[in-house]
């Protein structure tokens, strides 16, 4: 008769185990205040003008998105590579493939939970001024940190997919920053795109977690302050002396120096400037969060797939 | 449509023409300095990788080829295409990439030629700038030929007939008829390992004996079903590939690494081994004291909260072999378990196997020091590679035997016998794998 052995369930949760276990004794635990040194260091520079004007947060959000996707490739970049023959031996004696990099999916949730959690507390020392208004859940501090998990989530699944595929640490970590370089330039929002290498954002995750950064930090409804920043330099006292009429310069004048008038011109800025990625609504959140949970499968999938040819690693 | 053609495009076609006119020619002579055919020399791209093959670059070659091809069709798409476009700009990034590829994997080769001629390696220099003229040199010229080491990869070897034997199955033996295992790599069939039939009783102890590139690990990886081989392969009654599934827990496999996570516990690291080889039909109590009653036959109880990476080389190995015995599998199998060990603390080792084999188990173990452990053996098995390289069987039987079957007095030079020439044995695997065919047939048959 055929004797069952353990499952796949069992054996997820075996490994589990394992990973915490690692997690003690291999000083796995680094990340976590490496988290948030990151954190600190991305917070000093960004928080000031964080969720209060356009540029500022989409500086910020853009430099919150690296934080996450930093966060999830250092996770698990190395993960699977380092103990490849270790996973071939495993698998000879039984060992599911889905079942370890299901272990890896939870162990690196949890990660990814600890990682945001460390940011927002971070963040939130820094004084960043985080919106009032939420859009799914009933804080827009949780909205926030779920997007920014999703996102540290997903490019954690992208590095284990890395990982599963080379064959050594040292190819895992020359590959990875060009795969970082590849999420920061195409994420759409933060550099112009056109054409094919527009098209191409659609596939990082990046794109999807700034953007539902922005759209849930009221991107659209902010001023935008860039023209003022510039003329706040101007000296409009000159300017009659460079060709510039009166009465031009008078007013350009009152708009950098009436702090009402400021105002409004940079609210009216904010307008014209608005992007339809970044509208602030509860569809486009959860467009955003799909479009990053959608990319944790697809990575954890191609993860076991690559996995299931261990066998044929040669010596 | 008006096409204007003007005198520095002739010029530009007619010395394209001439450098592949000269450069073929001298490619055919060189395929003909390897004793090969020199037409090859007129099928573009796979020539380059036929010459790597021969000049020992086969890997670079294939390589070569590819990123070759592939630049040529990168030219091809770059001339059809707006310059404006983005397009183009990610062809232009491609293209250097695929030429810096490209140049990387012509050096290596080159350098592979300039070996096999015994030239200097600063030929490079003119490979590189200009190799028609090269290929032209080195094939037309009388003086440039490749190696006699070179050559002899091409000559057509005499190797051992096919035995002919098959071996029963049945009873609790372990019957092996395996006729061939070959792997497929770039549109070559190479064959590792061929026409090896024996049947090993329970109980036996047997050492793997061979030289590098014998087909040791394939034979061990074709027998557990873990690689596939054109082969009958059964435990008893039950076939091994067809059962593979069931099999596998029965068959406990120790690699040569010590392959275990180093921040585990002793205790943690058997308790899964046992969790993932054991039936779940195991009741937890049951479980737990099988690994209490592994822990202390391989003599790591006292050290079960230890992390493995504190562990000593013995303490480790211990541990390596403790977490396939968990299964008490019939077929037990380890790739090399002294290595690294002293001699005292393998023959400890190798008397624990010993006693393994004693409860009604096979054991094959690999071993490069063999002599030293040879009266706990019951059995060996000789693979050696024979003229075609090819893994073969040249002995199997008793090991008190095997000397006089070689006329050696010892196993180091059995295997010094069966090695080939080049790697400073005697070459002589294809004369005991006829030895051993004639042997068996004279007993009837049976391996």
């Amino acid at each position: 008769m055929n004797k069952m052995h353990t499952g796949r369930f069992a054996q997820t949760f075996i490994y589990v185990g394992k990973l915490f276990r690692m997690f003690i004794y291999r000083n796995d635990w680094k990340v976590l205040p490496m988290a948030a040194i990151i954190a600190g260091l991305v917070s000093y520079v960004v928080a000031g003008n964080l969720f209060r004007t356009m540029e500022g947060t989409l500086r910020g959000t853009f430099a919150l998105s690296c934080i996450c996707i930093w966060n999830g490739f250092f996770n698990s970049i190395q993960s699977v590579c380092r103990e490849r023959p270790i996973i071939k031996r495993e698998h000879r004696s039984g060992l599911h493939i889905s079942s370890y990099i299901m272990a890896h999916m939870i162990y690196q949730g949890f990660l990814c939970i600890c990682q945001t959690v460390i940011t927002m507390i971070v963040l939130n020392y820094a004084k960043a001024a985080f919106p009032t208004n939420s859009f799914i859940t009933s804080s827009a501090l949780f909205d926030i940190g779920i997007t920014m998990f999703l996102t540290t989530y997903a490019a954690d699944m992208l590095a284990l997919f890395v990982s599963s595929i080379v064959r050594n640490t040292t190819t895992a970590m020359t590959v990875m920053p060009f795969l970082m370089i590849f999420q920061l330039i195409f994420s759409g929002g933060f550099f112009q795109l056109q054409g094919a290498a527009l098209a191409v954002t659609d596939f990082t995750i990046s794109k999807w977690g700034l953007s539902a950064l922005c759209a849930e930090g009221n991107y659209n409804d902010l001023p935008n302050g860039a023209i003022l920043t510039a003329m706040s330099a101007m000296d409009t006292n000159k300017l009659t002396d460079e060709g510039v009429p009166a009465d031009v310069s008078i007013a350009l004048d009152k708009l950098v120096k009436d702090p009402e008038i400021r105002e409004a011109f940079m609210k009216k800025c904010g307008e014209l400037s608005y992007n339809g990625k970044f509208e602030s609504s509860e569809e486009n959140i959860l467009f955003c969060w799909f479009n990053l949970i959608l990319s944790t499968v697809v990575f954890a999938c191609l993860s076991v797939i690559s996995l299931e040819f261990i066998d044929r690693d040669r010596r | 449509m008006n096409v204007n053609i003007g005198i520095a495009d002739i010029i530009n076609v007619s010395f394209n023409l001439l450098t592949y006119i000269v450069g073929v020619i001298g490619m055919w002579n060189i395929f003909l300095k390897f004793g090969s055919k020199g037409y090859y020399a007129l099928i573009p791209i796979a020539n380059i990788y036929r010459i790597s093959e021969y000049a020992g670059r086969e890997k670079d070659g294939r390589f070569l080829m590819l990123f070759d091809f592939s630049v040529k069709i990168v030219s091809i798409v770059f001339a059809v295409i707006d310059e404006n476009s983005t397009e183009y700009n990610i062809l232009v990034m491609l293209l250097i990439l695929l030429t810096i590829c490209d140049l990387l994997y012509s050096v290596r080769v080159y350098i592979g030629i300039c070996k096999a001629f015994e030239k200097s390696k600063l030929w490079i220099i003119l490979w590189l700038t200009a190799d028609w003229i090269c290929f032209f040199i080195f094939g037309v010229f009388k003086s440039f030929r490749p190696s006699e080491e070179y050559r002899d990869v091409l000559k057509k070897a005499e190797a051992a007939e096919l035995s002919g034997i098959v071996v029963p199955g049945g009873d609790s033996r372990l019957s092996v008829n395996l006729r061939q295992r070959s792997v497929r790599s770039f549109f070559r069939k190479f064959t590792l390992l061929r026409d090896v039939h024996l049947s090993i009783p329970t109980g036996h102890m047997v050492l793997l004996l061979g030289g590098s590139g014998a087909g040791k690990t394939t034979f061990l990886n074709a027998v557990t079903g873990y690689e596939k081989a054109d082969a009958d392969i059964s435990l008893g009654s039950l076939d091994i590939y067809k059962d593979y599934k069931r099999m596998k827990y029965d068959i406990g496999f120790v690699p040569q690494q010590d392959l275990m996570r180093d921040h585990d516990t002793v205790y943690r690291t058997i308790a899964d081994a046992a969790s993932l080889r054991l039936p779940i039909s195991i009741s937890g109590r049951e479980r737990t004291e099988r690994i209490k009653a592994i822990l202390d036959e391989f003599g790591l109880y006292p050290l079960k909260d230890s992390l493995v990476s504190k562990l000593s080389g013995g303490q480790r190995k211990r541990l390596s072999i403790a977490m396939e015995y968990i299964s008490y599998p019939t077929l037990f199998i380890l790739d090399e378990p002294d290595s690294g060990l002293d001699g005292v603390v393998a023959r400890g080792l190798f008397e624990k196997l010993r006693s393994i084999a004693d409860t009604n188990k096979i054991v094959m173990v690999i071993t490069h020091t063999p002599d030293r452990v040879i009266d706990l053996f019951d059995d060996v098995i000789v693979l050696a590679k024979d003229a075609e390289r090819t893994g073969r069987l040249a002995y199997y039987g008793p090991a008190a035997e095997a000397a006089s079957f070689f006329g050696k007095n010892s196993m180091e030079e059995i295997l010094l016998s069966i090695n080939q020439v080049d790697e400073g044995g005697e070459g002589r695997a294809d004369e005991f794998v006829r030895k051993y065919t004639n042997l068996v047939k004279t007993a009837g048959g049976e391996a």
